[in-house]
């Protein structure tokens, strides 16, 4: 097939390499000799960008010519290869080393109580890879002996019991796959846009297939006081030895004590060998390095529920154990930081998730929310799990504003940030859902934006 | 876990065994002894449930302040070099009242840790299961309520003549400055919580206020690494070269 009337590749004009400061100061005041240096060295910036990005380009994009990667039969159609565990423990190709989990700067000090975020920008399907889960510690992470490692179920019940790995690996287990969503993801937009790409907007998001013994049987097995017990505290054994309340509810429905994620055993980053998955919560309910369980008649008040984590409203109260993760999505691709390199089709794709069931249904917008249209759901559609949604979109070369907009099993319609703002005003931190503005500027270029 | 499920198994378990048993999966797991639970079972609540007997002066307080934690937290707890601030924020007022007054102003943030802080169980909880910072659990029960007198009165809830101790702390609950500054009338403490922000879904023509247009400040441009590096230099998309910003 021909590449006759395929447009010709973008080259983003130099003036996307001046900053706003810089044109404003320009158009007002013309130049003088020291704008006309600083012009002169952006553009010798600006060209060098280009050819660096000439060179990338030409390795995806054939041209009119007979292909060289055809022509020339490369080496690794000549040679022999690699033999079978040559790497007992596969590593991602060594072409692949740009999505990594990264950290964002000034959101902490110390980076044992710090974040990584998850390059959702160039994930696939639903499930994160293991090695690209998002981290969020408070007090580092240990790589914990599972020899050694004890559950320990205490409180309202007959029979407090400990368990080690072992055993609870006898026990019925369950495989479900689930999101994980930090409650504070997010949180930098609540004000206006201050981090340029999905990995730092929406990175402390993840999604794995958790394998574990339900809680409810755990609890059982110790005789509860299913009449008394109205909370239980999970407890962390890592230094922070992290805790939360969790309602008795949840803890006898879908929570379990996972040891598996992924079809092997947890990372250490996540909570190796044992921790809670609390299907539709906040990331930091689902306590890491799990070694106690305690059914009590009463919600805990530990800090992760005080002082962090708790959504401070315009009246000055702040909403405590605000644990569910209502509905939300996201356009992972094009995304913020991204740029298109030509004109024409483009598949639009992303990922939606709510924590109170399944999603129904995605729109999109490329206007800025004025018109909508109904996104493709990829299977599987889960309950409490990402959803991928995909739409096919045909870009003209003009400014685009991107958008996804979710609705769950419940009929729940992910807000716009104006509407949350409405009723929780904008010190809140946690739990910002609202609809994602992506604008794709004319040279290709997308910038994360927000329209209220 | 089904209801189903649980009835099978048990019903299944009780036949096999011929017994009735409280434990559903018999010979897994063992009961755990006092000493066990008293080394985990460390929390306390905010009706000081799980409080060990033990006193600590403000004086002590300083002390053990000065060598262990004021290097992270500042003299008077009121440093942001490393963590947020723990103390500042809060008046007298407000331990009259019960609320931080600053937190209903929207132009003001929860800057510290006690401003927002309701309950003095949760100062005395974390401080003894993850303080001090590189050496989490290392204080003695005494010196866990001298700490927390300390910041106490650092806050001006209790005087410089203070001992904190099981028997009084209940007392010192009655003057915490944001004691009735929380709520849990939300929907968003269980699944089937009613949600707050109710939107619709409107599809054509809809209301855009294009003024309200927010664009990322170009002064944040390269403060995440070179976006370039970010994202696969193949595929439907490059990331953008933010490396000259640096």
């Amino acid at each position: 097939m021909g590449t006759k009337g395929k447009p010709s590749r973008l080259q983003p004009a130099p003036e996307n390499f001046l900053s706003d400061d810089l044109i404003d100061q320009i158009s007002k005041q013309g130049l003088d000799a020291s704008r006309r240096h600083f012009l002169r060295q952006s553009f010798a910036t600006a060209s060098a960008s280009l050819v660096a990005g000439g060179a990338l380009a030409a390795a995806d994009h054939p041209g009119e010519a007979d292909d060289e990667a055809i022509i020339q039969l490369p080496q690794h159609s000549r040679t022999l290869g690699h033999p079978v565990a040559h790497l007992p423990y596969g590593l991602p190709s060594k072409h692949e080393a740009y999505l990594q989990r990264r950290e964002s700067p000034g959101l902490t000090r110390r980076r044992e109580s710090s974040i990584a975020f998850t390059p959702l920008q160039g994930l696939f399907g639903i499930i994160t890879p293991s090695g690209l889960h998002f981290e969020r510690h408070h007090a580092g992470w240990h790589d914990i002996d599972p020899g050694s490692h004890r559950l320990m179920i205490n409180g309202l019940v007959t029979n407090p019991k400990i368990y080690t790995l072992g055993e609870l690996m006898r026990l019925p287990s369950v495989s479900r796959m689930h999101f994980i969503e930090c409650g504070a993801n997010t949180a930098m937009d609540w004000a206006s846009p201050a981090v340029p790409s999905v990995q730092y907007t929406h990175g402390m998001l993840s999604c794995c297939e958790f394998t574990g013994v339900p809680l409810a049987l755990l609890l059982e097995d110790c005789g509860i006081d299913k009449s008394a017990a109205r909370f239980v505290l999970a407890e962390g054994a890592d230094g922070a030895s992290l805790t939360r309340s969790i309602p008795i509810e949840m803890a006898l429905d879908d929570v379990f004590v996972a040891w598996g994620m992924n079809g092997e055993m947890l990372r250490p980053e996540n909570g190796y060998p044992l921790r809670l998955v609390v299907p539709g919560a906040q990331g930091v309910s689902w306590v890491k390095w799990l070694r106690r369980i305690e059914v009590g008649d009463a919600p805990y008040a530990t800090r992760e529920e005080s002082t962090q984590y708790t959504d401070l409203m315009p009246d000055g109260l702040s909403r405590q154990y605000s644990l569910i993760q209502e509905c939300k999505s996201v356009i992972t691709s094009p995304s913020g930081g991204q740029r298109l390199l030509d004109r024409g089709f483009y598949n639009i794709t992303g990922l939606a998730w709510s924590g109170r069931g399944r999603i129904t249904r995605v729109d999109v917008s490329v206007d800025g929310g004025r018109n909508w249209k109904t996104a493709r759901l990829e299977s599987p559609v889960l309950p409490k799990c990402l959803t991928r949604f995909n739409f096919d979109w045909e870009w003209q070369g003009k400014t685009a504003l991107l958008q996804s907009r979710a609705i769950d099993e419940t009929g729940y319609v992910q807000p716009n940030i104006s509407e949350l703002r409405a009723v929780r005003g904008t010190r809140s931190v946690y739990h910002n859902n609202a609809i994602q503005s992506w604008r794709v500027e004319a040279a290709g270029e997308v910038i994360n934006v927000q329209i209220s | 876990m089904s209801r189903s499920l649980r009835a099978v198994l048990l019903v299944g378990l009780l036949c096999v065994s011929g017994m009735a048993s409280a434990e559903l999966f018999p010979k897994v797991g063992r009961r755990a002894s006092q000493t066990e639970v008293a080394a985990w079972d460390i929390d306390v609540r905010p009706d000081f449930k799980g409080l060990p007997t033990g006193s600590g002066s403000v004086r002590q307080g300083e002390k053990l302040w000065e060598s262990k934690c004021a290097s992270c937290h500042g003299a008077f707890g009121e440093s942001p070099a490393v963590f947020p601030p723990l103390i500042g924020g809060t008046t007298t007022k407000d331990i009259e009242r019960g609320r931080v007054a600053a937190l209903s102003i929207s132009s003001e943030t929860a800057k510290t840790t006690m401003m927002k802080l309701a309950t003095a169980s949760t100062l005395w909880d974390y401080i003894r299961r993850a303080m001090p910072f590189d050496a989490p659990k290392s204080l003695s029960v005494n010196e866990v309520y001298a700490a927390t007198a300390f910041l106490l009165h650092l806050a001006d809830v209790v005087p410089s003549d203070f001992t904190l101790s099981e028997q009084n702390i209940a007392q010192v609950q009655a003057r915490m400055p944001n004691r009735d500054g929380m709520s849990t009338k939300h929907g968003m403490l269980e699944v089937k919580g009613k949600p707050d922000v109710l939107s619709e879904a409107c599809m054509q023509d809809c209301k855009v206020n294009e003024k309200s247009l927010a664009v990322l400040p170009v002064s944040v441009n390269g403060l995440n690494g070179n976006l370039a590096e970010q994202n696969r230099p193949y595929g439907s998309t490059r990331g953008i070269d933010t490396s000259r910003y640096k």
